[in-house]
Formats: C-alpha cells, sequence, structure tokens
C-alpha cells in the first residue's frame, strides 16, 4: 500500500509560527500580531514589524477584540497564545467580535489536548467542538510543523476567521515531506492508503496513527489513515469515498474529546449522508478531568494510546457486514 | 485632514439642541409605532451624545461611507442602536422612515443591536456589552499604524464598564499612547435592574480612568454647550493618552415619568403613553430654550 510519510526529524512549530509570521509581514503590510503575553517565538516578526506588534498582556478578551477592530480597518490580524485560554475566556469575542461580522482574524495557538503536563486549566480538550459550532469559522488541527507554515500562508487568502490548533509546538515530529501532498484548507491528506479500514486523525495523533497503521500491516491489517486537518468544513468527499475503500470501517483518533471533535463531525456526515456503517471506534478523551502526566501516559490512561489505537482498529477491520 | 467634505458641521448649540430634540422625539414615535420593547431608557440618556457626536464632534459624511480619513464609532452600549440609527438618519445616513417602517422586521438593516454586516454604515456589530472599547482599541491602533489622523471613538455606558474586558483595554489603549482614541461613557448610573451604586461601587468613578493613565474629561452629559466644549476641546489624535468623557446623564431624561425610573429600561409605548411622553418631551424641551 502506498505510504507518503515519514517519521523524521523534530521540529519546533513555534519556530516555524515565528519564521512563516516574519516572512508573511514582508509580504502584507496589513499584517499585524497580538498575543496576549505568549510572543517568546514571536521575536521575528516583533523585531522586523514593532509597530505591527502588540502584547496586550494577559488579556485574552482584549487580544481578540483588538484583533476584530484591526480586521474592521482594513489588516489581517493574527492573535497567537495558548489555545485553552483564547477558546474559553475569549469565546465570545471570537463568535461576537470576530464570526458574527465574519473578520479574517487567524487564531493560532499552542496547547491543544492532553499536552504539556500542565493539568486541566492548561489542555484545550473542548476548543474544537466549540470553535467548530462558531458560524464563519475554519477550524484546523496540525501535527506536521512544517505543514503549519503553509496552511498559514494560505490563510492568509481567507476572507473570514481561521483557528490553528498546534500541540505545545515545542517539538514535533515532521511527517511529511515537503511536496509529497498538496496542502489545501479543506481537503483531507490520506499518507497512508489501506482497505481494511480508515483510520480518521488530526493534529498530533497522526503520527500516532500512522505508527499503529505499520503494526497493524505486520499483521495482514492494512489501514488507511487520515490526515483530517481541517475539521470544518470537512471534507465529505474523502469521508465518502473511505466509507468505501475501507468497508465502512472506521476508527476516529484525536487529542480531544472523543463527543464533539472530528468523531462528531464524521459522525454527523455520516448520518446526514446515510452512509451505513460497519464499525465506527471513537479514541479521544472521556468526560475527565485528566491530570498531570505526560502525553503518552495521559493517552494511554485515558484509553487512546497508541495500543489503544491498534486494538481498536483490529476490532474495526474484524467488523463484517453481518455485525453492523 | 480629509477634505472639507468631511467636516462635521460646526452646528450651534441652539441648533444642536433642536436636533437632539428631533431625536427623542423619533424616537418616541418609533417606541410607539414598533409593537416590541425599545431600550428607551438608555436611548434617551445617550440622545444628547449621540447627537453631539455625529453632528459636531465627529469628522464624517453620509455621502462616503468609506472614506479612510473618516473618524470611526463603535456604538460600545449596543442596546442603543436605534437611537444611534436615528442619530446617523437626523445626520444623512439612514432614512428615518425606513428605520420606522422596518425596525425589528424580519429581514430589517434595523434591530435591537446593530449589525455591520446588515447595515455597512455601522462600523461594528456590537451589543454585547464590554466589547466595544477593544474593537476601537484595534481600530485606534490601524489609524496609527498607517500615520492617519482621525479619531476612533466609542460610546459605553456606565454599567457596561463593569466587564472585565473593559478594562483590559483600557490598559492596552494607554500602553499603546493611543491619543486618537475617545471613549465616551453615558454615565446614566443606572443597572437594567438597580440603581448601579446600590449593587456595584463604580466610585471613584473618574479616578478609575485616570489610574489606567487615562486623559479623563467630566460633563453634564445632557448639557450641550457643555458637550460641545468638551468635543472641541480633545486633545490632538497624535497625543499619546486615550480620552475617556464620562457625561452624566439621565435615564429616561426628557419624559419626565421615565426618568430615574427603573421601569423604563425597555418598554414598549401604547398610544396614550406615547401621547404623554410627547407633551412631557415637548414640555421639557420649551423649558431647556427658555
Amino acid at each position: 500500500m502506498p505510504t507518503t510519510f515519514t517519521f523524521g526529524e523534530m521540529l519546533s512549530a513555534r519556530s516555524v509560527i515565528g519564521s512563516t509570521l516574519a516572512e508573511l509581514g514582508a509580504e502584507h503590510e496589513n499584517l499585524w500580531v497580538i498575543t496576549p503575553d505568549i510572543g517568546a517565538t514571536l521575536v521575528e516578526f516583533r523585531e522586523a514589524f514593532p509597530g505591527r506588534f502588540v502584547d496586550v498582556g494577559l488579556a485574552e478578551q482584549a487580544s481578540v477584540g483588538i484583533a476584530a477592530g484591526l480586521a474592521y480597518d482594513g489588516n489581517i490580524p493574527v492573535v497567537s497564545g495558548m489555545l485553552p485560554f483564547l477558546s474559553m475566556r475569549a469565546l465570545e469575542q471570537v463568535r461576537t467580535d470576530v464570526c458574527y461580522p465574519n473578520l479574517p482574524v487567524k487564531i493560532i495557538g499552542t496547547h491543544g489536548g492532553l499536552v504539556g503536563n500542565g493539568g486541566s486549566t492548561h489542555y484545550a480538550v473542548e476548543d474544537l467542538a466549540l470553535m467548530c459550532a462558531l458560524t464563519n469559522m475554519t477550524v484546523t488541527s496540525i501535527g506536521d510543523p512544517l505543514m503549519v507554515g503553509e496552511v498559514i500562508r494560505q490563510s492568509m487568502e481567507m476572507d473570514g476567521p481561521i483557528y490553528i490548533r498546534l500541540a505545545v509546538g515545542k517539538k514535533d515530529m515532521v511527517v511529511y515531506e515537503p511536496g509529497a501532498h498538496t496542502i489545501e484548507i479543506g481537503r483531507g491528506l490520506v499518507p497512508r492508503d489501506g482497505d481494511a479500514l480508515t483510520i480518521f486523525t488530526h493534529g498530533t495523533t497522526v503520527a500516532q496513527a500512522l505508527e499503529a497503521a505499520e503494526r497493524l500491516a505486520a499483521e495482514g491489517i492494512e489501514a488507511r489513515v487520515v490526515d483530517m486537518f481541517t475539521l470544518k468544513p470537512i471534507d465529505e468527499a474523502l469521508i465518502v469515498e473511505s466509507a468505501r475503500a475501507t468497508g465502512g470501517r472506521f476508527v476516529v483518533l484525536e487529542d480531544h474529546l472523543a463527543y464533539g471533535g472530528l468523531a462528531t463531525r464524521i459522525a454527523d456526515v455520516v448520518a446526514d449522508r446515510g452512509i451505513r456503517l460497519a464499525a465506527f471506534e471513537r479514541l479521544g478523551i472521556p468526560q475527565v478531568y485528566a491530570g498531570f502526566g505526560e502525553d503518552e501516559q495521559l493517552r494511554d490512561k485515558h484509553g487512546y494510546g497508541l495500543q489503544a489505537t491498534i486494538d481498536a482498529a483490529r476490532r474495526a477491520a474484524g467488523a463484517s457486514e453481518e455485525t453492523r | 485632514m480629509g477634505g472639507p467634505v468631511l467636516q462635521a458641521e460646526r452646528r450651534s448649540v441652539r441648533e444642536l439642541e433642536g436636533l437632539a430634540y428631533e431625536l427623542r422625539a423619533k424616537l418616541l414615535r418609533l417606541c410607539g409605532t414598533y409593537e416590541g420593547a425599545v431600550h428607551i431608557g438608555g436611548d434617551l440618556s445617550a440622545a444628547d451624545l449621540l447627537t453631539a457626536l455625529f453632528q459636531r464632534a465627529m469628522r464624517v459624511d453620509p455621502g462616503d461611507l468609506a472614506n479612510p480619513a473618516r473618524d470611526r464609532f463603535v456604538l460600545s452600549k449596543g442596546h442603543a442602536a436605534v437611537c444611534m440609527y436615528i442619530a446617523m438618519a437626523i445626520r444623512g445616513f439612514f432614512d428615518y422612515d425606513d428605520i420606522v417602517a422596518t425596525y425589528g422586521q424580519l429581514d430589517s438593516a434595523y434591530g435591537m443591536h446593530p449589525c455591520k454586516v446588515q447595515l455597512p454604515g455601522v462600523e461594528a456589530s456590537t451589543g454585547s456589552l464590554g466589547h466595544g472599547l477593544p474593537i476601537a482599541v484595534g481600530m485606534a491602533l490601524g489609524a496609527r499604524g498607517r500615520g492617519e489622523d482621525h479619531r476612533v471613538f466609542t460610546l459605553m455606558g456606565d454599567g457596561e464598564t463593569g466587564e472585565g474586558s473593559v478594562w483590559e483595554a483600557a490598559m492596552a489603549a494607554r500602553s499603546n499612547e493611543l491619543g486618537n482614541l475617545v471613549a465616551v461613557i453615558d454615565r446614566n448610573r443606572q443597572l437594567m435592574t438597580s440603581f448601579a451604586e446600590e449593587r456595584v461601587s463604580f466610585e471613584p468613578y473618574p479616578d478609575k480612568w485616570r489610574a489606567f493613565g487615562w486623559n479623563v474629561v467630566q460633563v453634564d452629559g445632557h448639557d450641550m454647550a457643555a458637550l460641545a466644549d468638551a468635543f472641541d476641546a480633545l486633545p490632538p489624535a497624535s497625543s499619546d493618552r486615550p480620552t475617556v468623557v464620562i457625561a452624566e446623564t439621565v435615564k429616561g431624561k426628557g419624559v419626565d415619568f421615565m426618568e430615574r425610573n427603573l421601569a423604563w429600561h425597555a418598554g414598549s409605548l401604547g398610544a396614550e403613553d406615547l401621547k404623554r411622553a410627547i407633551v412631557a418631551l415637548e414640555h421639557a424641551y420649551a423649558k431647556e430654550i427658555d
């Protein structure tokens, strides 16, 4: 089965954000960067364009409101910060000040999912559900650090708002060789094809899904892996095609609450289109506040680690037409 | 500076008083026509302020909505939308009859809170309280970034300054030295269900703004001469301190049975009430110009 991924070098997504914004700042004289005290990786932009860099201090609501004002004024504002706070403390500003008038504000943030060992105040685990609920909002979750730069670049041409979710962003695995895929907001990627089942995922669990698929291949189960990095608008065609190509056997793996995120997005498409599935396994955070621990430990503890993914894929692959 | 077409007419105080009376009368007429509730109390407290802003303080041209040199206005107290629509109509932006005929109706551009998408003549979609100042800060930053000298005004109720986002933005405005930003506070000292100081201690209110580094101007929000003076004397947009104009007002101002009356935060007027209200307004205006 064709594969188009590597378990390549580790890279900081934050440094990619910093360098990308600095490059784009030169191309777009109306690009502004606003941060609520999370500016360490924005140094390149700040030094190159001090007049278009605003650190508002610990004030997430104002950071988003100010971005809206700048956008009304004809600018392209990027708000960069930690997603647990941008997605919840500033949620109403995102909804009312940005989405309602459909302004081109980019919200780019870190700490999506159970990452960083900060405890439950510092994990964004409801964020995708919240953002997907907002009219006009485009919602993405990126695992590959190089891809972040491409998504930010493409977002410059968008009229409305976009949410770009990352993990901690300090040490991320390069999954895609540059040029191996056409990155297009709204279209999922298929880094590994297979016919036994589809594992849909996004963000930091893409690498885990691919690892699981490799292990499964050793036992003769060929899993298709879909990196559904755009949750909204979701790539319906790819969901439909994956149902056909893998016998309606789906596993959805995500570093987010198991209900409300990608699994829910896919379930909606499946229900709305009347697609009959043979298997639908949701792997994500159950309704718990997760506690402390490293990423991998937490995923294992909460039932969506590597082994859980392999087990769920085996179950899905074994599901037949009769069991559905 | 913008061309002469952008210069708001420097109307005389007496003329401005007449326009504020017209605004109140038109508000009451709409309130008597529309079956739903109108935020009449907070509309009447802001009527003089909105008249002074649109007729004198702000450099705006209803015939040239996109002119980059125009002053910007963000109605942070979005529930005063109808007062703003009518103030803008009197200034020539919209047609009053159109507002009355369609207000609150399906597909109307005019509703309880302003929507930029539905009504391009307004600068921002607002309604949730405490949002206007951060948006105005962003607009003022944008103007500064391009070296433009127009001002950004926002009108807030004092009650909404209970929202934390207001103080976040107050700090950002001073930190970024936004002398081109003017916040106007409609200080009617009433919340929806209480008189402000009964529930929340706002005092020492002007000192709170001073402590945030703002240039504070205190004025009687129903004294048109004082308002004209205050707006005429704003520091230049190139200065480094944002200005807050704290205007002491009376909720329901101009209609005696509505003044400082908690029952008139929002309401509708039947034929009898409308008649009473118009008589009260005429009486108040006659006294004012006497």
